[in-house]
């Protein structure tokens, strides 16, 4: 009937979505491809290997002698060469950094220099021109452009003993792997308003030159501004230091500030101030500032000059960003203008402060920039060194050899300094006040999903014990730049961040031929612009860098253009444009450190991507870099992005949008791309589970099996998760999985499921669920002694003693080999020998000792301790080699095979983690009609308080995925552009094969055979198990070892400590009466002791073996001693207390 | 008496040559001068268990 009344439409057409949006998703994968994971450390390094380390060798080109100006040496150019290593017998071997972690070295490449030096003396000089010369070894970045691994393809990388899925970033120092880590800092150069403790407004400017750093406060104090500066003793009046900068009219100042009423009145108190202290004129105020400088430290040298040291300190420390060029103070002067502009606003608006914790007032300090310093600080070392061995040498009378400049400069000081700094993480460069610790980490291999969140993992640099939520809190401005859900729980939780999956951070860029661009757009340059114009209604000032350009009248065309030239790729593309409308000024910046974006760029809102660009980028013959060049796609810093309408998707843009989003779940990490339907979950619940998943066992590595680390945790049988995320795929957690599917089946069970607790299936855990691998590396080193001795390691004896009766030792070497060493294969036990080494009885001395007999020597081998459990451990692998002391180093790699047990730890990628309750037999266990049994059993009473509906989603998704075969997905906010399945639609793969459509199954129960009440709600959920273990954590003890000192049971597990009852559990004994338990507990079970007291004085005498009486040593007799316990630790407190002059006597009572 | 000893060979990590060593010597391959030898896997025969 319808049909007759509108005969033409279709109705199924009408009602389906208008096929407007392209695809844009295909961007990411192809994003990951071109920059990777980690491309932001590889970045970093990169530009410093490049550009950075000439920059730094340039400045510091050359080393003269004092004494002989004509003798010098001079850097011609520096790179560094291909990771290499000289060996002790002139090979030079090539690394790899595989053989470097094999053998404890230290990945490093040759810093290779050209050097011209003059040789020779008194009027004769050749100059002599050598290339190639090494100054040092500079660790090097994995896939990085040094590495061997840098475009190397799979085939390759596996020749090298490497995974292809390893994302590099990290450094391998001394056999192990170092990872700097991303540092968080305030903006250098950039002016900050803010409050200070006392609530005053602040303006401050955390200068960061070349050559000095500096922080510049100016502070608003009872109506006064103030300078503050370190160099000074006293806060300066700021007129006074206008006035020193030769600013000498009041006027001026009140014209640069701006000639709106209000702020020449806030401005009033200062002036007057600084009339009523009669200072005027410019010599006055600098006289004034010269009288308020701390005295010279002594290691701090500046240029004495006739000036004094007001005037240099102005200079080169106030401000020291802003540059003074022939003693034109202006720019300083405007400079600090517009920090009092800034101030004042704040002060009348209180919306102008300031937030330090917006990610635009933010750098990213990256490992690149931390090796620059370090590099740059040990250089200048090694030239001053160079320099003074130069001087003395050539100052003696009498030299021997002909003097040459090129043997000072080859020291193993830069090479030391590096690795020093990177294997300890304490970055001291005394030449920058820099004291840091902690800066790199060892990295996490306990899973690949844990590898990956250390390298993108971002630390504050400030003090994490304060108690505010500012910091804490998650910002607005992290939107797709921090992961907001990658923090850790408890003290650092929200200053530990994570970048998103497409940050990426910015590397430096050139200056100078920006600034030129920024003139010849029409900027005003400050120079020739006087106060009264500086902030004329009708322009903006054009801030490049923090740095004053000048002013521009039209700065919306300025900004757009400039944004087109960038988009032509005429101009860098991290370069940042931003327009603040607030504060009449445009941000330019092309530092590095700031973290951005990239984004597809929309005209009117309509999207540049075409479908047909899609189907290029599908057919190959369009990368990312194609993309970013035709203009389709830019980065955008935070601070751009307060400029850009970004629409999330393209369907929702309108004509004001400026830019749309490539995928939303870009805005999530690495850690938190694993978690299918994040976006259902309860925030918290996201948040624990990036915890987890770097817990969680797994494969690490391609080639995890080649490796020697210390502690390595395999799954036996990893699975990829049946519901996938595409952050999953991107990253490779589908080749490298850390859990297995387990048919999960919600419902109360035996009443060992309660507070998270799960049922197990025994069967399931025969067919190997959950069963992992845990291997330990033992090393044993064969030493060599200063005295030519060294250990050997000797032939196991295969039969007993015959001249010792009861010699049980050989039975502990059964699992040697002829050599002494344990041969892999063998089920070694707990207390088995697995070097049979001996040590010389005399290693110490300078007497040379040869023919050394075997009395000579003692017994000193390797016993293992066994690694607890029902199962063996097995000898892996054993590998020799030499370490850096040439000495033999034995390793070994035990393997220990385990099943689950109760109390072992599970967590589904949801934040729900329990431990095992109890292992039931399958018979006993529930079964659906089709014979399906679950692997485990949760207990209901986890999701109403948890609210983690992605996990039921992700049951059902699994489960409609393993009925039709395909994969399902639940990318974080996913169903709109179908990167995740909608429950709707999975119910209708579930109703398709047999199944209810919500997931739950009619169930029989496994003990009586009768069906069960109610529907179970049953399906696969990914389930990881975490690396905590009953079997690593178990123990108990009766009799033990004790603490030398206060003859109390140790502590801890790993030194067999006993269990102690504390505090709170004494005050429980007490309140409960048990008196005799304390008394038990913390005396007879503990320290006893037996003490003579002497009941004169009340001190502690002693017993005279000899008199058979204890003997009180102060009264000198034994008259009123008496005998009593207590316990040795009490004992102890009292002579420790007399050890400084306190008496504590004891009064004893009758009993 | 112990049976004179039979010498224990290495595996290269690199080439897969069997090298023999002495006390005293370099760890290295003789064929391809790498540094790190394996242990070659018992010739036991070893029972494991399998639960």
């Amino acid at each position: 009937m319808h049909n007759k009344v509108f005969p033409d439409i279709d109705y199924r057409k009408a009602a389906a979505p208008i096929k407007s949006a392209v695809d844009k998703f295909q961007l990411v994968p192809e994003f990951l491809k071109v920059r990777g994971l980690v491309k932001q450390h590889l970045d970093s390094f990169n530009y410093f290997v490049n550009t950075d380390i000439q920059k730094i060798v340039r400045a510091n080109d050359r080393i003269v002698s004092n004494v002989d100006p004509n003798l010098y040496l001079r850097f011609k150019d520096v790179r560094i060469g291909n990771p290499t290593i000289a060996m002790g017998d002139g090979v030079v071997d090539d690394l790899s950094p595989q053989k470097c972690r094999l053998t404890d070295m230290t990945y490093a490449a040759p810093i290779l220099v050209d050097i011209e030096y003059t040789k020779g003396s008194r009027g004769e000089y050749n100059t002599i021109s050598r290339n190639n010369v090494t100054i040092g070894r500079m660790p090097i970045m994995l896939r990085s452009c040094c590495c061997v691994l840098y475009g190397k393809d799979e085939a390759e990388l596996a020749r090298l003993g490497e995974c292809p899925l390893d994302p590099g970033g990290y450094f391998v120092v001394k056999g192990t792997e170092k990872v700097i880590l991303i540092q968080e800092q305030l903006s250098k150069n950039r002016i900050i308003i803010d409050t200070d403790r006392k609530g005053n407004i602040i303006a401050s400017v955390t200068s960061s030159t070349e050559s000095t750093k500096s922080k510049t406060i100016i502070v608003m104090e009872k109506e006064k501004m103030y300078l503050q500066l370190n160099q000074f003793t006293k806060n300066i009046p700021i007129m006074i230091v206008m006035k020193a900068m030769g600013m000498e009219s009041d006027q001026e100042v009140v014209q640069m500030i701006g000639r709106d009423p209000r702020y020449g009145a806030l401005l009033l108190s200062s002036i007057e101030e600084c009339a009523s202290l009669g200072i005027y004129t410019q010599p006055q105020a600098l006289e004034h500032l010269g009288e308020k400088v701390k005295k010279q430290q002594p290691y701090e040298t500046f240029p004495s000059s006739k000036e004094g040291r007001a005037l240099s300190l102005l200079r080169d420390v106030f401000l020291a960003n802003v540059r003074v060029n022939k003693n034109n103070y202006r720019p300083k002067c405007i400079y600090v203008a517009v920090m009092l502009r800034r101030m004042m606003e704040a002060i009348l608006n209180k919306d102008a402060m300031d937030d330090k914790d917006y990610v635009g007032n933010k750098r990213l300090e990256l490992s690149g920039q931390l090796i620059s310093l370090l590099f740059e600080d040990l250089f200048k070392s090694m030239i001053s060194d160079a320099q003074k061995n130069a001087d003395a040498t050539l100052s003696r009378s009498s030299r021997s050899s002909k003097f040459d400049f090129s043997m000072l400069i080859i020291r193993d000081n830069i090479t030391h300094g590096l690795e020093r700094a990177l294997s300890t993480g304490n970055w001291d460069v005394k030449r920058f006040k820099m004291h840091r610790k902690g800066m790199s980490q060892v990295l996490a291999r306990l899973s690949f999903i844990g590898s990956l969140g250390h390298v993108t993992r971002v630390s504050p640099q400030f003090e994490k014990s304060r108690k505010v939520s500012g910091p804490r809190a998650l910002q607005p401005s992290q939107w797709g730049m921090l992961c907001p859900c990658d923090t850790p729980e408890g003290e650092a939780c929200g200053l530990v961040k994570n970048l998103a999956l497409m940050t990426h951070v910015t590397t430096d860029q050139e200056e100078g031929p920006l600034i030129s661009l920024c003139y010849a757009m029409g900027v005003e340059d400050l120079e020739l612009l006087s106060g009264e114009e500086l902030h004329s209604p009708n322009s903006f000032l054009i801030i490049f860098n923090g740095l004053i350009l000048g002013k521009h009248r039209r700065p919306q065309r300025f900004a757009s253009a400039l944004r087109k030239l960038r988009r032509a790729g005429k101009v860098g593309e991290f370069v940042s444009v931003f327009v603040n409308e607030k504060q009449r000024c445009v941000y330019i910046a092309s530092d590095g450190g700031r973290v951005c974006r990239p984004l597809v760029i929309a005209d009117k809102g309509i999207s540049r991507i075409k479908a047909h660009h899609m189907k290029e980028l599908a057919d190959g013959v369009r990368t990312f870099n194609d993309f970013l060049r035709d203009g389709l796609v830019e980065y955008l810093d935070v601070n751009e992005e307060n400029n850009a309408l970004i629409a999330l998707y393209e369907g929702e843009a309108t004509p004001e949008t400026t830019h749309i989003e490539i995928e939303p779940f870009t805005i999530l990490g690495v850690c938190a791309g694993l978690i299918p339907f994040p976006h259902h979950n309860q925030s918290p619940r996201n948040t624990y589970q990036c915890a987890m998943g770097k817990q969680a066992m797994g494969n690490i590595a391609y080639n995890q099996l080649l490796r020697m680390d210390s502690l390595l945790y395999l799954l036996v049988y990893p699975q990829r998760p049946l519901l996938t995320t595409r952050t999953i795929e991107l990253i490779g957690y589908d080749k490298l999985g850390a859990g297995q599917n387990a048919t999960v089946a919600v419902m109360s069970y035996s009443g060992y499921d309660i507070e998270d607790a799960i049922v197990m299936n025994k069967s399931s855990l025969d067919r190997g669920f959950g069963r992992c691998i845990v291997m330990k590396k033992y090393t044993a080193v064969s030493q060599k002694y200063d005295t030519m001795t060294a250990d050997r390691i000797l032939r196991p004896r295969r039969k007993p003693d015959p001249n010792n009766r009861g010699d049980i030792e050989w039975e502990k070497m059964k699992i040697l080999d002829d050599d002494g060493i344990a041969a892999p294969g063998e089920i070694i036990k707990a207390g088995d020998i697995y070097v049979n080494k001996e040590t010389p009885l005399i290693t110490k001395g300078n007497a040379t000792m040869t023919g050394l007999q075997d009395i000579d020597y003692r017994p000193n081998r390797e016993i293992y301790k066994g690694a607890g459990g029902g199962e063996p451990c097995v000898v892996d692998r054993v590998t020799l080699c030499s370490d850096k002391n040439n000495n033999l180093s034995i390793k070994f790699i035990i393997r220990q095979t385990r099943r689950p047990e109760v109390g072992d730890k599970f967590s589904s990628r949801h934040g729900q983690k329990g431990v095992c309750g109890t292992i039931v037999q399958q018979e006993d266990f529930p079964f659906s009609e089709r014979g399906i049994c679950p692997d485990l059993i949760m207990n209901p009473h986890g999701f109403p308080s948890r609210m983690t509906v992605g996990k039921m989603i992700e049951l059902l998704g699994s489960k409609a995925g393993v009925s039709c075969g395909r994969f399902h997905y639940g990318s974080a906010f996913g169903e709109p552009s179908g990167h995740a399945d909608t429950v709707e639609s999975i119910s209708e793969t579930l109703v398709k094969h047999g199944f209810s459509y919500n997931g739950k199954d009619f169930l029989y129960s496994g003990i009586t055979g009768c069906p069960l009440q109610a529907y179970i709600f049953m399906g696969p959920i990914y389930y990881q198990k975490l690396k905590h273990m009953v079997l690593d954590k178990m123990h108990a003890r009766g009799n033990g070892p004790r603490t030398l000192l206060t003859r109390q049971p140790t502590e801890g597990r790993a030194r067999n400590g006993g269990l102690r009852v504390g505090e709170m559990e004494r005050d429980c004994l007490i309140a409960y009466g048990a008196s005799m338990l304390i008394y038990e507990r913390l005396m007879i079970s503990s320290d006893p002791f037996e003490v003579q007291v002497c009941r004169a004085c009340g001190l502690l005498g002693y017993y005279s073996q000899k008199l058979k009486t204890g003997i009180c040593s102060k009264c000198k007799n034994g008259d009123n001693i008496s005998t009593m316990k207590l316990p040795y630790a009490c004992k102890l407190l009292i002579q420790e207390l007399q050890s400084m002059n306190i008496i504590p006597r004891l009064k004893l009572a009758d009993s | 008496m112990d049976p004179p000893p039979e010498p224990v060979s290495y595996v290269c990590g690199d080439c897969g040559m069997e090298n023999t060593l002495k006390p005293g010597d370099v760890i290295q391959c003789r064929e391809c001068g790498y540094r790190i030898l394996y242990k070659k896997r018992t010739r036991r025969i070893i029972q494991y268990e399998a639960r």
